[in-house]
């Protein structure tokens, strides 16, 4: 177990070394989002659902950075490793391939976490946003998690350029994140755009950290967490997949 | 049959690329335990597949790998090879003493500061030790990748071409370090394209071509062999042959 816990002290010394990139810019943009669409449309869209415009928007922002952060850091690591060649240091350890698919995952969880600890704070301070209930929380950010640290490692493992780890964030992960109900509720979308949404994993993420923060959601807490996992754990079995047949890693 | 008392042991080794190229072809090769152990060969000849077969950098396409005996995949045999490639390969964000340090934690050593404060000193590194890797010289970064080969104290030091590309002074005390090690013990494998490096380094040389051993033997034994006054016109004879 060592050499796992070494390679998971590698993976979030990265990220504190690079901290200002990491965790602070991502933290001032997602806290701009908070306070200038809060304050801007707050005044115009009292409340969704009963809460607060800049109280409703908080949990799918913070939902955003963090998977966001979580894939982004893991698509870049692997792929700077790869890239230079010193990822050969760890596939050359002895190491089995689960650990390496551990250690290479946890530096996106470590940097979601100071993330979205960094906005629950600010948030608390600047919007009053409550936690009522903690523990679909936990279980809903650490699903989220694990599926878009897994998604970073195996887009990392694939690409051949930095142009397809920044593809999949841009093309992909932020539109999704946007049509996901972060900024509104899909209750007040027309149909087919509200049926549509459902077909978006985002949106069910979005909704069980929102069940989370704030007890009340746009469907059932336990889709969201099911529909969730579903994807977390083929994805994540995916990039164990690869450090375990060495594809894409080992010529 | 897989001796005993060989440090690896490679049967039948092939490796054929994606592209259909044949890197290695039936490949055997035994080096005793102890030896320091030259493999000169042209660019292309199958050097580098061959090493990365043993460090399980690729997967080989058929073939039996053997390293102490134990098979060369598993975490015992991966813990006692040190490898310096022929690329520099440090990790961008480490300084020196990280990059020997968590090198020393990936191969499963609980306390490694004192064996990095060790190499930084026998390496002259003392004054760039929290120094990142991008940062250093070509010759600190060289002597850097041979310390973090050695960091866990491997039976089986393998080094690709480590002179590659360096100055005259340096090549010396590398030549320094790699000769101390040999002498405690430790087996070497050395690939390089400097002739004089292996005759004056290795105890026995194997002369490597399209994935196929061409001959070994010591220096003397390919002389006689290949004909030739120098090893350069033996390995242009055996080459040729």
């Amino acid at each position: 177990m060592t050499g796992l816990v070494w390679l998971c002290r590698r993976e979030t010394l990265r990220v504190s070394k690079l901290w200002t990139q990491t965790v602070l810019a991502p933290v001032i943009s997602s806290i701009l989002f908070i306070l200038v669409f809060g304050l801007s449309l707050g005044g115009r869209i009292k409340q969704v659902s009963s809460v607060d415009y800049e109280v409703f928007i908080v949990p799918g922002l913070i939902t955003m950075g963090m998977v966001q952060a979580a894939y982004a850091n893991n698509a870049s690591s692997i792929f700077q490793a790869r890239f230079d060649r010193y990822i050969h240091d760890v596939l050359s350890a002895p190491l089995r391939p689960w650990q390496v698919a551990l250690g290479f995952t946890v530096g996106g969880v470590f940097r979601a976490l100071a993330i979205g600890g960094s906005l629950l704070v600010l948030s608390v301070v600047f919007v009053g946003v409550p936690v009522e209930r903690p523990f679909a929380l936990f279980a809903a950010v650490a699903l989220g998690l694990v599926l878009f640290s897994a998604l970073g490692v195996v887009v990392g493992i694939y690409a051949e350029t930095w142009d397809h780890t920044t593809f999949i964030a841009n093309i992909v992960i932020l539109p999704l994140a946007f049509v996901g109900g972060v900024f509104y509720s899909v209750d007040v979308l027309p149909s087919p755009w509200q049926e549509l949404s459902h077909f978006n994993p985002v949106f069910y993420l979005v909704n069980a950290v929102r069940f989370g923060f704030l007890g009340e959601s746009d469907v059932s807490i336990w889709l969201s967490l099911g529909v969730v996992a579903a994807l977390a754990v083929p994805v994540y079995a995916w990039s164990q997949w690869l450090f375990t047949s060495g594809r894409r890693l080992k010529d | 049959m897989f001796r005993d008392d060989s440090a690896l042991s490679l049967r039948a080794l092939t490796k054929r690329y994606g592209d259909g190229t044949l890197a290695l072809d039936e490949f055997d090769l035994e080096i005793p335990s102890g030896a320091f152990f030259g493999l000169l060969g042209p660019n292309g000849a199958g050097k580098t597949t061959l090493i990365s077969a043993v460090c399980n950098l690729l997967r080989v396409s058929s073939g039996e790998i053997r390293v102490f005996g134990e098979p060369h995949n598993s975490l015992t045999a991966r813990s006692w090879i040190g490898l310096a490639e022929q690329d520099i390969n440090l990790d961008r964000f480490l300084t020196v003493r990280e990059t020997l340090t968590y090198h020393g934690g990936y191969f499963g050593m609980k306390d490694p500061g004192p064996r990095a404060d060790e190499l930084i000193a026998a390496f002259g590194l003392e004054h760039k030790s929290d120094t990142r890797a991008p940062r250093l010289s070509g010759g600190q970064r060289r002597r850097l990748l041979l310390a973090r080969a050695l960091m866990h104290r491997p039976r089986l030091v393998i080094l690709d071409e480590p002179t590659a590309g360096v100055d005259f002074e340096l090549r010396m005390d590398l030549w320094r370090y790699i000769r101390r090690l040999h002498a405690e013990g430790t087996t070497i494998l050395l690939t390089t394209h400097y002739l004089d490096e292996a005759e004056e380094l290795c105890d026995e040389i194997a002369l490597i071509r399209d994935g196929h051993l061409i001959a070994r033997d010591t220096a003397a034994g390919l002389r006689s062999h290949f004909g030739g006054e120098r090893l350069e016109d033996v390995y242009v004879n055996a080459m040729r042959s």
